[in-house]
């Protein structure tokens, strides 16, 4: 099937899935919404499978429109793997929605949220799909209302209604950068669609172009979820239904970075270092921020909304480095570093997905996502349980899953900068690299918290106690996504490759050939070291694919050159059958060691011969992380409140009610300044009306005045 | 830092030649009574100021049950012919073989106070001080039952204790051996039996070696647990050695 | 206010209603006022707040058909009872733990011991008897409680749980004991914290509880002597000092000089043998192997010093009533203190080094810290007290055996923190070297002990052990044997303040803290 064709049935499955919800009784919505949904998404996965691997590109002229042009839609390689993530995002998370929206039956409106996810999906393939900026503007305002609406569809809540609304205005400050970007760009360009965009770029002024820039990567940087303007998302996120938090963080703000992608690879290619080191600075800071209020925070979804920010500001600090790179004229370590990104939005997108239908299945079950109260889980879910764990591993960076293989080429992209000349971009490419490292260990920490405190140990609460596994519907989905984890670590080597397609236009070159050379190959020609050397590493059993898989099998991190031949490299796979042989020797050892090892007596846990181990006697998710809070006080800044009450005399104390109140980092230097500016402006403004008449003509005088003097400097 | 490495060079090497050699610094031990043949009104005198009953009149000879001995020094001082004194420290008498095999080299003890006065526990720390150096003949104190090959139990055995003594036995695991130490945890001594205190660590567990003083001294206790791994002999548990009733064991995890 | 005759006259004055002067005894030292219980609070407030007078302890019996309270407060004019009486059916007295904290650990033993009420007390139960290990109602003090039998009816409360005062999110209680650590006493507690940060510390002692002071009634009293001196190994021959003084208290004996001497020599070698293993305690905690092995071989040479010169260790079997249990030479006491004074010396020069040593300093300087408003407060006794400013020890405040003729300084520290009782405690050892030495110079020659045959009635007999402040109040009756027998030791006045050191310091901090205390579960616990 053509491209067209896959598109065009994937608008058709969402118009007779909107057709369909209108139609049939509203318990039929999930149904409805699960099938047409699933299905819609199963041809945008095949329409940017197609696309990415197998190059083919597809453009449609829709209509001209007076004054705007003609309206078209097109793909490429880059358009289709955001398609291609879309789908793995979608699929599994319609697939979800048919369980989880039983929640609402009775209580919300099931039609309207099927109403709203199909259009929804619609306008998040129509962003990627679209060829020229009206159609673009077009989607992304309908994308931003519709997950408005989405985010706010438990409108019984305050706070989701607010929530909401905070993102909207956000969204809509940057849709507004953006068009502005676009229009600046269009007046050069004298049309609106991309190839004219893009042929126009190039006459344009160093000013001009960094207007441009500080437009478009503020507008995107909002939808990316990006520092400084990220304040709406660890609100909007946790609020939305679980099955839309998981598009929210999955697809959503990847378009973000699509966005940032779009106008700064390819439309209007950045040519200085200047503004890539303004998206490495603003990466690696989101980054951290993200990171940190993650790693202190207890509610699941807020906590994976935080590390979101992390995710993209590591993707985002890639890209920077690769922008960095290009402008200086180093096309491997660019092409690298762009790969790195794209490899990480595909992790990203995987596990977050992963993780937040997770949080969605335990709220459905238990009704809390508090980490404090939850506990023991693993013993009465444990499917949720191990694929948590997947997820959790693989977003922490430990192998042989796919966080491990973005995230190491992340920070060796942060180390390639001894090839720069400059002294101060090699400073901050030091600094950028303390940052990512910063980030990934506290990532860790993170999500060992997040996984332990939730899942292992005894339950906390009755609810803990009581809780009970997910049904089938959540977890065929939360396997599918677990199991892509996997997959994208085990199979580093063909994902590169695959990625490669849009890396090289980006950047040049190709990343594939220096991560995945094909000198193990079978062609002796490809080889690029003496063969000698190669069958070493051949007999070392490092390219574990030769044999049995037709691919190659080691991700090169650096080779010396031809006078001192080394290699060092790694191998997903291989790490992972060396994993599984361990496992195996010690199951061997345990089971059929020598007769007095097999004596196998289970015994109640030792708690230092207390009568009873209570609930209360373990550790609490707060109690993890406190260290985290104590070392970065000085940016969480907290307040503690306590109050105590005593029974007679101090000595009797019967309470001490402690609390931490703290205002996140961008709310107190971003937010408060502005509120109070807007404040302080509007009382100004306020203190000019004090009625008398000559004092408005004054005024009236004064603007005309203005006006005049600057219509005649102009 | 270096100024301790240096302290710690410059102080020599302390440890006794026990077991390989006797030792001989005075202080080591108390020293304890030793029965034998006395007139029947001589023997009256002692049986009456023994507080704990340790003594014994049978057959002419004066026995001295070893599990009650408390050192009071009463049937030694202030009598016209009181009974003679040793000052040996291998006193522990065993119940069981020791441990054998792996286990002899690396010995991973378990120490619990059911109760103790202090002392008995304090003389069971001073085998990690220089002087005695437990750690050149394997042995080791951990502080989780999971890895302990012995169950060292000091004190009267008090009731709040014994059911985590219980639980620390139960989380070891096999082969493990129980080295009850000093007369409280041997017979409850003064303390036991009451509503508070029990008769021995026996009344709980299978006793493995029985180490008895009040405290036994250090290297009583190291012989003890030489025992435990059939390192060194036994020695009897009363004097002039006749047998005394074993305690019966109850079964094991019969009453907490 | 020096005279103990002008205190009770006082006391008579202003609750001239209430209170009644019952006798006043040894020389004017020794006071005893009945006191209506109502009144009772408001007497210990004036005696406690406004005179500042220590609070030893609370001393209940069941005398035929009333309870008789007696509280005993120390201070200028000597030792004061207050004595409370009421039916035995009446089992509710009024607390004085809101007014004099120091009473609150004492009423709350009282209760679970006696099953007696203090109207008023915010915080009862679970003290002795633990709700979660011993059947309710059990009072095993009372006349009617056979002792010598094990509680057949075992049956605890199953639904224990901890008592928590932190509301904080995330807030948890962190259980240690009550078997952890390498060889240590058992004691269980319970820190409140939301990770790192210890906010509340409760020590849940008396697993060690050996019921001593149930155990020695009906005993005669020589059996007495072995309960106290073998009840608390640490300080063993200070609180076999106590009793005996109490018996020779009842027994009117005058004690021979030599005895005298040779009592303060000995009292002096187990304080010095006693810090030197708090010492190694503090080294330990600190993880500072070097150190903790030069403390450990001081205190092995002090425990050998002993042997060789008592028989044992731990100076068992050497007081007695009416002097010492036997004779040691003067030849040998002089070289026992040439050895002591070898041992100090290396002690000072261990002292030194841990001063330039900042890695140890870090650990013990402002940490632990109690003021001296809640040392007060809390009736800390000892180099604990004396670490957080309070100058208190009973060799100087309430002198005993051939202490008034000795010279000597009590060190005092202000910080109260845990550097500062690292000092006190090698200050004291200096100091007892000093004393030992006093003692051994111009040994009186002739007996050591007098033959004591005590009448009838109560007694005090007191001495400031290793921990400080023991107190041993025996009531014999006719034929020597032991009717009421009551312990108050230092480790249980000190254990009671002890969760103030812990508090708002690091989980890291807590053993630290614990060997900076010095402090003795098996005195506690009894």
């Amino acid at each position: 099937m053509t491209l067209a064709t896959l598109i065009g049935i994937f608008f058709a499955l969402c118009g007779a899935g909107l057709l369909a919800t209108l139609a049939l009784p509203e318990r039929q919505a999930p149904r409805v919404l699960a099938w047409s949904g699933a299905l819609a998404s199963f041809f945008i996965l095949w329409a940017g499978a197609a696309a990415l691997l197998g190059g083919e590109s597809f453009r449609l002229s829709l209509w001209t429109l007076p004054l705007l042009g003609r309206l078209s839609l097109g793909l490429d390689r880059m358009g289709g793997l955001f398609l291609l993530i879309g789908g793995l995002v979608t699929l599994p998370v319609s697939v979800f929605s048919l369980g989880y929206l039983q929640r609402y039956q009775g209580k919300y409106n099931l039609r309207a949220f099927g109403l709203l996810y199909l259009a929804l999906l619609a306008s998040l393939a129509l962003i990627p799909l679209a060829a020229d900026a009206f159609t673009f503007l077009i989607a992304w305002e309908a994308m931003s209302l519709l997950s408005f609406f989405l985010v706010a569809f438990e409108h019984e809540r305050q706070r989701a209604v607010q929530a909401g609304y905070l993102m909207l205005a956000v969204g809509e400050l940057g849709t507004l950068a953006v068009a502005l970007a676009f229009l600046l760009l269009a007046g050069a360009a004298g049309g609106l669609d991309f190839p004219a965009l893009r042929a126009s770029s190039v006459g344009l002024g160093a000013t001009m172009r960094w207007t441009i820039f500080l437009l478009s990567f503020f507008g995107f940087g909002v939808k990316a979820g990006l520092v400084p303007v990220n304040f709406w998302l660890p609100r909007a996120h946790p609020e939305a239904p679980g099955n839309v938090s998981a598009l929210l963080s999955a697809v959503i703000l990847n378009l973000g970075i699509y966005g940032i992608l779009r106008f700064n690879g390819d439309l209007l290619p950045i040519n200085s270092v200047g503004p890539g080191l303004v998206v490495l600075a603003i990466g690696v800071l989101s980054a951290l921020v993200g990171i940190l209020y993650a790693t202190i925070e207890n509610d699941l979804k807020t906590l994976l909304a935080h590390s979101s920010i992390e995710n993209m500001g590591i993707i985002t600090a890639s890209l920077g480095a690769g922008f960095i790179f290009t402008a200086t004229g180093h096309p491997v370590p660019a092409a690298i570093a762009f790969l790195a990104a794209l490899y990480h939005l595909v992790n990203h997108s995987v596990y977050k997905a992963l993780l937040f239908l997770g949080a969605g299945t335990l709220d459905a079950q238990l009704g809390t996502r508090d980490l404090d109260r939850l506990g023991g889980l693993l013993k009465r879910m444990p499917w949720l349980g191990l694929f948590m764990l997947i997820g959790a591993l693989s977003i922490a960076g430990l192998p042989p899953l796919g966080g491990f293989v973005s995230e190491w080429l992340s920070l060796q992209v942060m180390l390639r900068s001894v090839e720069l000349a400059s002294v101060g971009i090699k400073v901050a490419f030091a600094l950028a690299g303390v940052g990512l490292a910063l980030t990934l260990a506290l990532a860790v920490t993170c999500f060992v918290k997040t996984f332990a405190m939730g899942f292992l140990g005894l339950a906390r609460s009755e609810v803990a106690e009581a809780a009970r596994e997910g049904p089938r519907s959540a977890l065929i989905p939360l396997g599918f996504l677990a199991g892509l984890c996997l997959l994208l670590g085990l199979g580093a080597t063909y994902v590169i490759p695959a990625l490669d397609g849009v890396v090289r236009p980006l950047a040049g070159t190709s990343a594939a050939a220096a991560l995945v050379p094909p000198f193990f190959a079978t062609h002796p020609k490809q080889a690029e070291l003496p063969p000698a050397f190669a069958a070493d590493f051949h007999d070392l059993g490092a390219q574990l694919g030769k044999n049995f898989l037709p691919g190659r099998g080691l991700v090169v991190l650096h080779r010396g050159g031809a006078k001192n031949p080394v290699i060092f490299a790694m191998s997903t796979a291989y790490t992972f059958v060396v994993l599984l042989l361990l496992l195996l020797v010690v199951y061997l050892a345990v089971h059929w060691g020598p007769a007095w090892r097999r004596q196998v007596t289970y015994q109640p846990r030792w708690a230092g011969g207390l009568k009873k181990l209570l609930p209360e006697m373990t550790y609490t998710a707060t109690g993890f992380a406190n260290p985290v809070r104590v070392i970065f006080e000085a940016i969480f800044r907290p307040t503690v409140v306590e109050n105590t009450q005593d029974a007679a005399r101090e000595h009797f104390r019967t309470l001490i009610r402690r609390e931490h109140r703290q205002v996140h980092l961008i709310d107190r230097l971003v937010l408060k300044p502005i509120a109070w500016g807007a404040l302080a402006i509007a009382d100004g403004l306020a203190r000019m009306h004090h009625g008398r008449i000559n004092a408005y003509a004054g005024y009236g005088l004064l603007v005309l005045l203005i006006v005049l003097i600057l219509a005649r400097l102009l | 830092m270096s100024e301790w490495v240096l302290q710690g060079l410059r102080t020599g090497i302390k440890t006794t030649h026990y077991p390989d050699a006797r030792e001989r610094a005075p202080g080591v031990s108390p020293g304890r009574p030793v029965g034998g043949s006395y007139p029947a009104d001589q023997a009256e005198a002692l049986l009456a100021r023994c507080p704990t009953g340790a003594l014994r009149y049978q057959d002419g000879q004066v026995i001295i049950d070893y599990r009650r001995c408390v050192h009071c020094f009463r049937c030694a001082r202030e009598l016209k012919t009181p009974l003679t004194w040793e000052m040996d420290y291998e006193w522990a008498g065993a119940n069981t073989p020791g441990l054998t095999g792996p286990f002899g080299r690396s010995v991973h003890i378990l120490v619990v106070d059911t109760g103790d006065c202090g002392a008995c526990l304090n003389e069971v720390k001073q085998l990690n001080n220089p002087y005695y150096n437990m750690h050149r003949l394997g042995f080791f104190i951990t502080p989780t039952p999971r890895q302990a090959d012995i169950l060292l139990v000091v004190g009267a055995l008090s009731a709040p204790m014994r059911e985590p003594l219980l639980q620390a036995y139960q989380a070891m695991p096999d082969p493990k051996r129980v080295v009850a130490v000093g007369a409280c945890a041997l017979s409850g001594s003064l303390f036991g039996p009451s509503f508070a205190c029990g008769t021995g660590v026996s009344e709980l567990l299978p006793v493995a070696v029985e180490v008895p003083g009040q405290p036994p001294p250090p290297l009583a206790i190291l012989h003890g647990l030489l025992v435990a791994v059939g390192r060194r002999p036994a020695v009897p548990l009363s004097s002039p050695n006749l047998p005394m009733p074993i305690p019966v064991i109850e079964e094991v995890h019969s009453r907490p | 206010m020096k005279d103990m005759q002008a205190l009770c006259e006082q006391a008579r004055q202003l609750w001239p209603s209430e209170v009644q002067a019952l006798r006043i005894d040894e020389a004017g030292r020794l006071g005893e006022l009945r006191c209506a219980p109502q009144t009772l609070p408001e007497l210990a407030d004036w005696l406690f707040n406004e005179l500042s007078y220590q609070f030893a302890g609370l001393i209940v019996e069941e005398a035929g058909r009333h309870w008789e309270l007696r509280y005993l407060f120390y201070g200028q004019a000597g030792r004061l009872y207050l004595l409370s009486e009421q039916p035995l059916a009446e089992r509710s007295f009024p607390s004085l733990s809101t007014r004099v904290h120091a009473a609150d650990w004492q009423e709350r033993e009282a209760e679970d011991l006696f099953g007696l009420v203090f109207s008023g007390h915010p915080r009862l139960g679970d003290f002795v008897l633990h709700d979660d290990l011993w059947p309710e109602g059990l009072e095993p003090m009372r006349r009617s409680f056979t002792g010598t039998r094990p509680v057949s009816d075992r049956q605890a409360r199953t639904d224990w749980r901890p008592r928590r005062i932190v509301q904080a999110p995330g807030a948890f209680v962190m259980p240690i004991g009550p078997i952890y650590g390498g060889a240590t006493e058992s004691a269980h507690f319970l820190l409140e914290t939301v990770g790192e940060e210890v906010i509340r510390a409760f020590p849940r002692l008396f697993y060690q509880y050996r019921g001593v002071e149930k155990r020695a009634e009906g005993a005669p009293f020589s059996q007495g002597l072995l309960l106290a001196e073998r009840f608390a190994a640490r300080s063993a021959f200070a609180h076999a000092l106590a009793y005996s003084r109490a018996i020779e208290a009842l027994s009117a004996v005058e004690l021979p000089p030599r005895a005298r001497q040779l009592r303060v020599f000995f009292a002096e070698l187990e304080r010095f043998r006693h810090h030197l293993g708090t010492i190694e305690g503090i080294c330990t905690s600190t993880g500072l192997a070097v150190a903790a092995s030069q403390a450990a071989l001081l205190e092995e040479e002090a425990l050998r010093l002993s042997g060789a010169l008592a028989g044992h260790r731990y100076l068992f079997g050497l007081a007695a009533p009416g002097g010492l249990a036997h004779d040691v030479p003067a030849a040998a006491c002089r070289e026992a203190v040439s050895q002591a004074q070898a041992i100090r010396r290396r002690a000072q020069e261990l002292h030194q080094r841990l001063r330039r040593s900042s890695s140890f300093l870090d650990r013990l300087e402002q940490v632990g810290l109690i003021s001296p408003e809640q040392a007060r407060d809390h009736g800390l006794v000892g180099p604990v007290a004396r670490a957080s400013g309070l100058s208190r020890d009973l060799r100087q405040a309430q002198p005993y055996s051939g202490y008034p003729s000795c010279s000597f300084r009590v060190p005092c520290e202000r910080e109260g923190d845990g550097y500062a009782r690292l000092r006190v405690f090698f200050a004291e050892i200096d100091q007892a070297v000093e004393l030992m030495a006093q003692a051994a110079q111009d040994l009186p020659r002739g007996p050591v002990r007098a033959e004591c045959r005590p009448a009838a009635g109560a007694a005090l007999g007191w001495v400031e052990a290793p921990v400080g402040a023991a107190f041993h109040w025996v009531r014999l009756d006719e034929s020597g044997r032991i009717m009421r027998y009551r312990l108050m030791t230092p480790s249980f006045a000190n254990w009671h303040g002890f969760h103030l050191a812990a508090e708002g310091f690091a989980f890291q901090d807590f053993p630290i803290i614990l060997a900076t205390f010095g402090l003795s579960v098996a005195e506690n616990d009894r």
